[in-house]
């Protein structure tokens, strides 16, 4: 009877949850998965705009909303904060973070969303502070300076709760930092702990880097993480060393560099890490989201973490040990032929940064990025956003630190934009291509693919009636069947999608949120 | 009275312009300048604009002569400091004097490209332009066609080397917006022209008949791009002197292209 209680109990938390999207990844697995079944393949071509809230700011849109009872909270770039009914969009009221004139974000003024504990939301900012705003009034309860942002320092992820606990990282790794993730008390923005990114003497790694170039390694975090309670392990990706391109002054593999670390919870000790682009000279962040998923493994029931990597490569770890388990491209990559049984790239020799100019597949922005993939247990497929057949041509220079200043040590020239949407007839339609592709984690192989004309900066959600939701840069927001990739239902609305998807039930109804240029649309089916 | 106030702005706005011109001039100009500014433009610029300022992965072309977001050296001093909202340019926290020479030094791309004009007759050019149809193409100063490059600002975009290739042999190097289109539909159509935008399902194109239409990919049979260039060789059509004089009447255009 008791066991009964408890797992209606637990059924009755999970419904909650499902019907509410409470942190940037959906859940702490980070599946941006939803078990809402309202929107199914048969009726996906009947959604229809519900409302739609247009951002003052001019800067990029990069949020993933958090909904939380009918209310949602968003920010606006560069550290806005907005509470809107989650109903019709009206705002509730709107907290505005003043940043000075000059702050360091590496690529756009930007932020990616808040974390929310009881009644308090939890927001980063361009200039180094953790901020905790009360959820009914959107007052500000405290501020914690983080790092001093002068330094090169920005804070634009989504923190992380954990127990009592607000973690965040920071971004810099064009300017020379040190990065680092910290974890603060809820209650008062308290220090409890502090992880950094690259180690200095004395400490396991810091052998890696060759004299001092460790002072100004780079590593930063500027995308939330994962948690697993049963182990009470942390997952984050760490970005690229410093500088990016002249790799000859940082001899060594770099830990913790374009690596993912496994923190223990409770006190910011490494457990493991895994680097999965030793001595990275191409600016391939192993900044993706690190999805969880316990599944079976070559005949055994395994704790998993699946990860498509900014290098090409789609990897399967065991998430207890850091084991690395299967590695496989997933994208056009001629920089390495493979890797070795421990996981490490096997390097293909000259395919690095020249003076004069080099060709490598994939190019700077990898073959996926930042944006959310979905794992569904429904189907058992990971879904992402991959760039293929795309290159760059890569300078490296030297160039020495200072304080303040970009330090990238080379440049990049390629037809597909980094960061912008662009008219697509101003590039060879041979430079690249974006796809939504669905990967088989047990073979890493491409089930099926919705291949579109330009690349995506759009995450994914998919739902347990087999719907994948993700936008582009072309303007598209668009519902795919999850498990053939056929298309059910597409809207252009004429932006650039930057942000992922979420879904949610308001008043009972299921509803689709998305950022798309300067505006944030809500979709569902009609009535 | 109502045209008087309504004039009055008007006659007030170019002298204001030009005292505020006057007033904000990049006080550093000189070599010494340019050379420092080079420096600062490698270290800090040329990761998103490219080593030759001609553009990268994330930032556009400065050594056009001519800037999206900013008019004179004051707007780009500005954008320098404040960043472009929206888009991956940061603002820049280098002290004014640094901010000044990078100025110099990106003016000094475009410059370098007009300074290598042609010794010809400009005026004796100008008939050549109107003579060989260039307008039936090519779009200048609000007026012609654009099917071709606009060449209100070519001479600070390509010196006379530069035009002389372009001139003799236009495929050399052609941009992808200026390839040739052309498609056949599910029912036999056969369509032709240029390529102004694309995305998953449709083209949108500027046909040989100047009209702007769009294109469902669903009703194509199939679709090709002609690199080459829709330009004639004018190797053959032009005199030496003609292309001389040409080519200098094209240096002269500086104006401000889009």
């Amino acid at each position: 009877m008791k066991g009964l209680l408890l797992f209606v109990l637990f059924g009755a938390v999970i419904r909650a949850q499902d019907a509410n999207w409470t942190t940037y990844h959906g859940n702490p697995a980070s599946h941006h998965h939803s078990s809402l079944t309202q929107i199914t393949p048969a009726n996906a071509a009947n959604l229809e705009l519900k409302w739609s809230f247009q951002a003052q700011s001019l800067e990029k849109f990069e949020v993933t909303p958090l909904i939380v009872d009918g209310v949602m909270y968003i920010t606006e770039a560069p550290n806005t904060v907005i509470a809107l009914d989650a109903a019709t969009g009206r705002e509730f009221w709107i907290y505005e973070h003043k940043n000075p004139d000059v702050t360091y974000p590496c690529c756009g003024k930007v932020n990616r969303g808040l974390a929310i504990h009881g009644n308090t939301l939890f927001m980063g900012t361009l200039d180094g502070k953790l901020l905790a705003i009360d959820a009914v009034t959107g007052q500000l309860r405290w501020q914690k300076m983080v790092v001093d942002f002068k330094q090169g320092y920005a804070l634009t992820h989504a923190p992380l709760i954990i127990k009592d606990k607000v973690l965040i990282g920071t971004a810099g790794g064009e300017l020379g930092i040190r990065g680092f993730l910290a974890a603060y008390n809820v209650a008062d923005g308290k220090e409890i702990w502090k992880f950094k990114t690259i180690p200095e003497p004395g400490e396991p790694g810091n052998e890696t880097w060759g004299g001092d170039s460790w002072k100004h390694g780079g590593g930063p975090i500027w995308l939330t993480g994962s948690y697993d309670p049963v182990l009470n392990l942390t997952y984050w990706g760490v970005g690229n060393p410093g500088p990016d391109w002249n790799a000859k002054v940082r001899p060594g593999d770099n830990l913790y560099t374009s690596s993912v670390i496994a923190l223990d919870a409770d006190s910011g000790k490494l457990k493991w890490h895994f680097q999965f682009t030793p001595h990275d000279e191409w600016d391939w962040d192993a900044v993706q989201t690190p999805v969880l998923v316990d599944r079976l493994f070559r005949g055994r029931m395994r704790p998993l973490m699946l990860w498509a990597n900014r290098n090409g490569f789609f990897y399967v770890l065991d998430r207890k040990t850091g084991e690395f388990l299967q590695g496989t491209p997933f994208v056009k990559l001629d920089w390495a032929t493979g890797l070795d049984d421990k996981g490490r790239p096997m390097r293909v020799p000259g395919k690095v940064p020249s003076p004069e100019g080099t060709v490598i597949f994939p190019g700077v922005q990898g073959g996926t990025n930042w944006f959310a993939p979905s794992y569904s247990p429904k189907t058992d497929l990971f879904y992402l956003n991959v760039w293929d057949d795309y290159s760059g041509i890569f300078f490296s220079w030297n160039q020495e630190f200072e304080l303040g200043k970009w330090y990238s040590g080379g440049g990049i020239k390629a037809a597909v934009q980094s960061t912008r949407r662009d008219r697509l007839a101003r590039r060879d339609p041979q430079s690249g291509y974006g796809a939504v592709r669905a990967l088989n984690p047990s073979t890493g192989a491409k089930v099926w693919e919705y291949k579109m004309a330009d690349v995506s900066d759009g995450g994914i959600v998919t739902t347990a009636s087999n719907v994948l939701f993700s936008g582009n840069r072309e303007g598209h927001f668009f519902a795919l069947d999850a498990t053939s990739g056929k298309l059910l239902w597409n809207v252009y609305l004429g932006g650039q999608t930057a942000a992922s998807p979420v879904t949610y039930l308001v008043n009972g109804k299921q509803r689709v949120t998305i950022a798309v240029g300067h505006t944030l649309y809500t979709f569902g089916l009609r009535n | 009275m109502r045209r008087i106030l309504l004039l009055l702005p008007l006659c007030l706005s170019p002298i204001a312009a030009q005292h505020s011109d006057a007033d904000l001039k990049n006080p550093f100009q000189s070599a010494v300048d340019r050379t420092h500014g080079g420096a600062f433009f490698q270290s800090q610029c040329a990761s998103c604009h490219g080593i030759d300022g001609k553009g990268g992965a994330s930032g556009p072309n400065l050594a056009s002569g001519t800037f999206r977001h900013a008019s004179n050296d004051e707007g780009l001093f500005r954008l320098i400091t404040k960043g472009v909202p929206g888009t991956s340019m940061p603002g820049f926290s280098m002290n004014g004097r640094e901010i000044w020479q990078i100025v110099a030094y990106i003016r000094s791309l475009s410059a370098n490209r007009s300074s290598a004009n042609s010794t010809g007759n400009p005026q004796a050019g100008l008939q050549v332009f109107e003579s060989k149809g260039c307008l039936n193409c090519h779009w200048l100063n609000g007026a012609g066609a654009a099917r071709g490059l606009d060449l209100s600002a070519i001479g600070s975009r390509l010196n006379a080397a530069d035009l002389q290739v372009a001139l003799n042999d236009p495929s050399s190097e052609v941009a992808p917006e200026y390839w040739t289109w052309q498609a056949t539909t599910k029912v036999g159509t056969t369509l032709r022209g240029q390529r102004l935008n694309e995305d998953t399902f449709s083209l949108q194109i500027l046909d040989r008949a100047g009209r702007l239409r769009s294109v469902v990919k669903a009703e194509l049979q199939s679709q090709s791009l002609d690199h080459a260039s829709p330009m004639p060789s004018f190797r053959e059509t032009l005199s030496d002197a003609q292309r001389v004089d040409l080519i200098a009447y094209l240096t002269t255009l500086q104006g401000a292209a889009r």
